[in-house]
């Protein structure tokens, strides 16, 4: 009894420091400038929506959002549709140079994004896709994919063979089995996988920002319009950081379920 | 055959009715330019220099010289700052309903604007159609020929879509854009300066000023030069401290190993206290970064190459610094940024700062601040700088930042001309006045004069008198001594932040980033990468013999604390109003 009560306060106090920063947050965002930069409140003094309507009524803001929302879909989608297959590939068959291959994969997330810059610039510029959501989307899957494949990889591996053997003595063709047989078995690490894709997508911001400019722009970059000559607008970022917290969120809720179970079968 | 002999009238009707309609819609688009115009005009920029006359043929002008333009969609970007946001929100949209184009005008923060700048320069590809770009990269603009000068255009291809009014003579800032070739590389929109900033009220209390003269044997008032403005420092962190029962300090700056420490010294500190040549907007031979040119050719930055910026001058500059934050500033201060500590003064227990930007006047005075009395007026008043002990008459005083639109060769024509109208529209004298009072940040003369500002001037702690004053040329930009200011400017905090911390002294601090600087010079010359007046680095030779020379870099002081010199700021306005 009493080593379950410790536990409990263990786990409040963790919970706690876990979310201070988040709660400091969302206090900053319904404060006005003046009480952030004049002293320490705990709570807001003088209770401020402005720096949210500031957000929803300024399409320049809520496009950021919009923006961001959908080449982080795009990005996911496309990760899931190449990364099975590839993922299949490597865990049914042997083919000359396989293991290499899977190694190498992830020879991308060796280097940090920032040294494909300008590469990625100048061929999405010269081929027309500068500042469009499908060029953040593929820059993006460079990243997620490899490590997607090596995620599903983990799943698939734990699914005995014997089930491929089976649907086809069933009559089942391959799309059928795949589909219908194959994917509701490992759908924890297809939850797991989207979930790391979606989380690189949303935060990752050198690329995104380095490949867009004006229509495709991520919130990322349009958060860095609070910071000025004249400094920085507190309330406006902290109400903006909020926002970008929800769609994790709602990613995290939805997923949960697999997440807990992907994270104890896959390899991650 | 009937059917053949019916079907020409039927064409020939609905071409009627076609032709008809063609008129009545053409008649009604070119009503929707000037109805648009009528309706901007009258409700958003009554405040002008022009009457409302002038104003209308203004915009007709722009209605007429966009109309090959119409339908297009340019991008321009800037950084944020409330001048800015009123071209993005309120002058994009006008631009777009009077004239037919419609203008994406993106704020993001000014390193991201360098950022894409320096790509776009870098890959020759088109990102944005223009540029608001701190005219601190004059030097670099005109060495890399990445550009289009506004002078060529205006002479070129962009002739027939110069405004006629114009103006450029009203411009206060044109000096700053200009390259030594005498080619206008940038067109200003917005300035501000950096400035003395003080609390007007605490000078002017009795029992402070009598306690001041007791001490130190002169009047408290303005400071003249670093002495006086230590000895204030002194005077209110160490003998005063308190002031109606609040803890007070004589002084406030930053110190945290951050980007925006580079600005508090690349933005002209070093000319403040007197290292540098003279000569305006900036030193010749040497600018206040330390860097000798020849001939246009900057020749080196350390002391054995001819320059200044590891010289006695700097160093001196570097120590006031550092000295004066241990002891007189907030003891947080050190480990503030450029933003955090920007609000502190409004606060209401800070004296004095040296170094104060005029961006700052708009949060100063709102109303229920500390630092402004009830009836609005601001307790506090801005005034020119005091100058270091190796500052000479003829020098720069101070910085000002002068945020202008840039054209690159890369953007493609048509979009490049349509954006210079929409720039052009940005600074017309319809629209400036207005655009002034939302940013405060003057680019025409006429503005300044105006009677608007005139009204206004009470409210603002002393922003218009400054700009009014013969003061103002001392307060300059950044100059064209400097080549590649991304690639130096980046140099400056790293080092500067050794001397902060105490991990090095300020000798060594500025040892380390001349020879970093004359480092990446090197490289530019080497690469061979500025077709006009690329760096060409002297050979470096015993220090003595350029200290021995007449000009920067100037040899060590004897006595570095000359005798405390102060003026009453009502002195100051008058010595002003009478130079005007």
């Amino acid at each position: 009894m009493r080593q379950t009560r410790s536990k409990n306060i263990g786990i409040i106090i963790y919970i706690l420091l876990l979310l201070t920063p988040v709660y400091w947050l969302l206090n900053m965002s319904f404060k006005t400038n003046r009480e952030i930069l004049g002293g320490l409140t705990f709570w807001p003094k003088n209770f401020t929506l402005d720096n949210y309507v500031v957000i929803f009524t300024d399409p320049s803001w809520y496009n950021g959002y919009l923006n961001s929302m959908a080449y982080v879909s795009i990005n996911v989608v496309i990760t899931l549709l190449v990364a099975l297959p590839a993922a299949y590939a490597f865990s049914r068959y042997k083919f000359a140079g396989d293991k290499h291959l899977f190694f190498w994969l992830l020879s991308n997330r060796m280097a940090p994004p920032a040294v494909f810059l300008l590469p990625f610039f100048q061929l999405y510029s010269s081929i027309g896709l500068f500042d469009t959501y499908i060029a953040v989307a593929l820059a993006h899957c460079l990243f997620n994919v490899p490590l997607a494949v090596w995620i599903l990889e983990g799943f698939m591996k734990g699914v005995p063979r014997e089930y491929d053997e089976m649907a086809y003595i069933d009559g089942y063709s391959f799309p059928k089995f795949f589909i219908k047989v194959f994917l509701p078995m490992i759908r924890s690490g297809i939850g797991v996988t989207a979930f790391f894709a979606f989380m690189f997508s949303w935060v990752e911001l050198l690329l995104a920002r380095t490949l867009t400019s004006v229509d495709a722009q991520p919130i990322g970059a349009i958060m860095t319009r609070t910071i000025g000559a004249s400094g920085i607008d507190w309330g406006l970022l902290a109400a903006a950081g909020v926002l970008t917290i929800i769609p994790g969120v709602l990613v995290i809720w939805f997923v949960r379920n697999h997440v807990a179970k992907g994270f104890a079968l896959g390899r991650v | 055959m009937f059917k053949n002999n019916k079907y020409p009238k039927t064409l020939m009707l609905s071409a009627a009715i076609g032709a008809i309609s063609m008129g009545v819609s053409l008649q009604a688009s070119a009503d929707q330019y000037s109805d648009a115009a009528e309706k901007w005009v009258n409700n958003s920029f009554e405040r002008s220099t022009l009457s409302e006359k002038e104003q209308m043929q203004e915009m007709a002008w722009f209605t007429k010289a966009a109309k090959q333009f119409r339908g297009m969609e340019i991008n321009v970007v800037s950084e944020t700052l409330a001048t800015h946001e009123y071209e993005s929100n309120v002058l994009a949209k006008a631009f777009a309903e009077i004239t037919g184009i419609k203008v994406n005008h993106t704020l993001i923060q000014e390193g991201d604007v360098i950022e894409k700048l320096q790509t776009q320069m870098q890959s020759g590809r088109n990102i944005y159609d223009a540029y608001v770009n701190d005219s601190d990269l004059i030097g670099t603009h005109f060495r890399y020929g990445k550009v289009v000068a506004i002078s060529d255009m205006i002479a070129g291809d962009g002739k027939d879509f110069t405004l006629p009014t114009l103006d450029l003579d009203d411009f206060i800032g044109l000096d700053f854009t200009t390259g030594p070739d005498g080619k206008l590389y940038q067109l200003p929109t917005q300035q501000f300066a950096n400035l003395y900033w003080f609390r007007a009220d605490w000078f002017e209390r009795a029992d402070l000023k009598k306690q001041f003269k007791e001490i130190y044997g002169y009047e408290l008032g303005v400071p003249v030069n670093w002495s006086a403005y230590e000895d204030i420092a002194e005077f209110f962190t160490v003998y005063v401290k308190e002031i109606d029962g609040e803890k007070v300090y004589g002084h406030m700056d930053y110190g945290k190993k951050d980007p925006s420490l580079g600005w508090r010294f690349t933005d002209a500190w070093f000319s403040m206290a007197g290292a540098g040549d003279k000569g305006l907007p900036n030193g010749l031979p040497v600018d206040e970064w330390g860097i000798r040119v020849e001939d246009c050719h900057p020749v080196g930055s350390n002391v054995s190459r001819g320059g200044a910026t590891n010289g006695p001058a700097a160093v001196y500059a570097t120590e006031k610094y550092v000295d004066w934050m241990e002891k007189y500033a907030p003891p947080e201060a050190t480990g503030m940024t450029f933003s955090e500590s920007g609000p502190v003064p409004a606060q209401g227990h800070i004296a004095q700062q040296i170094f104060w930007y005029t961006a700052f006047t708009a949060s100063m005075i709102k109303d229920g601040l500390p630092v402004v009395n009830e009836d609005g007026s601001p307790k506090w008043r801005m005034a020119p700088s005091p100058h270091g002990p190796y500052w000479e008459e003829g020098m720069k005083l101070g910085y000002q930042d002068v945020g202008s639109w840039t054209f690159m060769k890369s953007t493609p024509e048509k979009r490049r001309l349509a954006a210079w109208l929409y720039a052009q529209f940005t600074v017309s004298k319809t629209v400036s006045l207005e655009k002034t009072i939302a940013g405060l940040t003057p680019i025409r003369e006429s503005d300044i004069n105006s009677e608007e500002m005139t009204e206004m001037a009470p409210k603002l702690g002393g922003l218009v008198e400054f700009y009014r004053s013969p003061a103002r040329v001392q307060w300059s930009p950044t100059g064209t001594n400097v080549p590649d200011y991304p690639k130096l400017a980046q140099l400056w905090w790293q080092y500067i932040a050794q001397a902060a911390s105490g991990e090095a002294t300020p000798q060594e601090a500025l040892d380390g980033l001349a020879d970093a600087q004359d480092n990446v010079m090197a490289r530019l010359e080497r690469a061979n990468v500025q077709p006009n007046c690329g760096p060409k680095l002297n050979k470096p030779r015993d220090p003595q013999y350029w200290l021995d020379q007449p000009g920067a870099p100037k040899p060590k002081l004897a006595n570095e604390k000359p005798q405390g010199e102060t003026i009453a700021y009502k002195e100051l306005l008058k010595t002003w109003d009478n130079a005007r």
